[in-house]
């Protein structure tokens, strides 16, 4: 376990993981053990049909009457977004400017190894964690979906997981950049919640207002709801966060070598 | 190439603040250097120049004869190194925390871990959060020595450290001297190091005061010597003789300060029928204070 820095990385975070997945868990069978007393509900559509049109843009409020429409609006387009940005920029951020302020970074530096590998291989014990929140969500989407007959195909519930790991990862690859950057944790917690913020804004402006929707594109947010993301497939538009994620790991890499690193105090 | 550390006209600037002011040292391998110097006068921003962990604003320095900036990876192989605040991860144990260093570094023999360990009387299965300052500092010291580096960088790390373990610790800077290799360490108390250094370096506000053996720094010293006799103390001859400061009589006992040798001292005192002389030690702490309060 203590091999390389992936590996370590790995280690530190087996408890956290834990707990996330716990969370996920819950969290989607009790929304999922809803669905039956949801779906028998006589005039659920008119319910919606009394609810203002915009918020029913947000949640798509329409697809609710369906199962993969329920679990989307109620978990898929806030909730799980946020969870999974809360632990990716928490982990990001702790990655680098975490053990920084720890003192714990100049160690790792002084070993004849480069910045720029431990940079990388922080960033892929960040994607490996991500991804297996990710895959712990699709494992309790499906069997939840089949405990409590809401209708979500493995494929559905596959793109769900998906847009929402490339969520997380794409905002933890900005604060571990920003960390390895600027070298301080809230800073980089600070500009990953802002910028994650500012994503949400613009989505969700530019599905309620019709002069921002041109831009709606632009939103990471946008970029991994849109069509679902239950159901989803496989947009090009999750190339954008892939790639967001990938250039933001670049640009972290070179950081540490090229800048003092702040001593322990 | 018998110099371990080399610096030209090195410098640090942290915005408008000179830490390291055109710094020239030389560090001969095969020694124990002591680098000294009140805090904030850049002990610390020279050891992480030459651990490559920040990069100097002019001039440069070469350790084990690799440019710190442009080999960077060839320098960080050969060394040892302890910060001045040294922490590991609090949940590791000692045994995991080293293992993963080790395996970073590469080719560490884990029986010298176990070596080091033992002769530091650390117990490696405990966590690092539960262990005492002192052998916190323990497994900082262990991480530095365990892969046996030509040159060790370490940056006061004597701290904390109980004087029995701080003798182990010295006797451990001796064997790594006779073993050809050159250790590099700073203090703030020449106390700490003067048992052990070959040379002394005192650095004050970023600027280098004097590098001297610690014999030469001996020399120089001030020694106090009581001298009693049998009649009235001879003061005119003793005033006389080399070296001698200052000398105050109390009956027929003369208290005389003497920079350097005794010896002529000695001699000038013989014919006068000494009863008793007892000899004070070197107060190399004073010496030590001169060179730091001097042209400030
Ligand atoms: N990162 C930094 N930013 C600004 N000033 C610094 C920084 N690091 C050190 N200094 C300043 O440089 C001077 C030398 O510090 P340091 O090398 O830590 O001294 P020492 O180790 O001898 O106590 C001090 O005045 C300190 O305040
Ligand atoms: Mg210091």
């Amino acid at each position: 376990m203590f091999r390389n820095v992936y590996w370590k990385t790995l280690y530190d975070q087996r408890r956290g993981l834990g707990a996330w997945s716990i969370a996920i868990f819950v969290l989607v069978g009790l929304e999922s053990a809803l669905w039956p007393s949801i779906r028998n509900m006589p005039d659920l559509k008119d319910l919606y049909a009394k609810m203002p049109e915009e918020l029913g843009k947000l949640f798509d409020l329409d697809a609710m009457s369906t199962g993969p429409g329920f679990l989307n609006a109620e978990l898929f387009t806030l909730m799980l977004p946020v969870l999974f940005l809360v632990y990716g920029i928490g982990h990001g951020a702790r990655s680098l400017a975490g053990e920084e302020e720890d003192g714990t970074l100049d160690l790792l530096l002084v070993m004849p190894i480069t910045g720029a590998r431990i940079v990388l291989q922080k960033a892929l014990a960040l994607l490996t964690c991500v991804v297996t929140l990710g895959v712990t969500l699709f494992v309790a989407t499906t069997t939840m979906s089949l405990i409590f007959d809401v209708g979500i195909s493995a494929g559905q519930a596959a793109s769900g997981s998906l847009a929402m790991v490339l969520l997380g990862s794409e905002y933890g690859a900005l604060a571990l950049a920003a960390g390895a950057v600027l070298g301080r944790r809230s800073l980089a917690t600070g500009i990953a919640s802002a910028a994650a913020a500012g994503a949400y804004v613009l989505y969700a402006a530019g599905l309620m207002i019709e002069s921002v929707e041109p831009w709606r594109p632009l939103s990471p947010f946008d970029q991994a709801l849109t069509g679902g993301p239950l159901g989803a497939g496989l947009p090009a538009a999750y190339l954008w966060l892939v790639g967001g994620a990938v250039l933001l790991t670049l640009i972290a890499m070179p950081a540490l070598d090229g800048r003092d690193i702040a001593a322990h105090n | 190439m018998d110099t371990a550390i080399r610096t030209r006209e090195l410098s640090k600037q942290f915005r408008s603040h000179a830490a390291l002011r055109r710094l020239n040292l030389e560090v001969p391998r095969g020694s124990v250097f002591g680098y000294l110097g009140p805090n904030g006068a850049g002990k610390t921003t020279t050891i992480r120049i030459l651990a490559g962990l920040i990069s100097p604003t002019t001039g440069g320095a070469e350790v084990l004869g690799f440019d710190v900036v442009d080999r960077c990876e060839e320098v960080q192989r050969r060394i040892g190194y302890l910060p001045g605040e040294f922490a590991a991860y609090p949940d590791l144990s000692g045994a995991q925390y080293l293992r993963y260093m080790a395996y970073l570094r590469g080719g560490v023999d884990w029986s010298e871990v176990e070596r080091l360990a033992k002769r530091f009387d650390l117990d490696l299965a405990k966590r690092f959060k539960t262990l005492s300052h002192g052998n916190k500092q323990k497994i900082g010291i262990i991480q530095a020595f365990m892969h046996r580096p030509d040159l060790l960088i370490l940056d006061e790390p004597t701290s904390g450290l109980d004087p029995l373990m701080q003798r182990e610790f010295l006797a451990l800077l001796r064997e790594t001297r006779d073993d050809g290799r050159t250790v590099f360490l700073s203090s703030h108390i020449l106390s700490d190091v003067e048992a052990v250094a070959d040379t002394v370096a005192i650095l004050r506000s970023g600027e280098l005061v004097v590098t001297k053996s610690v014999d030469e720094l001996r020399e120089r010293a001030l020694r106090r010597l009581e001298l009693t006799f049998a009649g009235p103390a001879p003061i005119e001859v003793l005033r006389q003789a080399d070296g001698v400061q200052e000398i105050t009589v109390d009956g027929d006992t003369a208290h005389v300060e003497v920079a350097g040798s005794t010896a002529s001292l000695l001699q000038a005192a013989a014919p006068h029928q000494i009863v008793n002389v007892v000899s004070h030690e070197v107060d190399l702490e004073a010496i030590f204070l001169d060179y730091y309060t001097a042209r400030s």
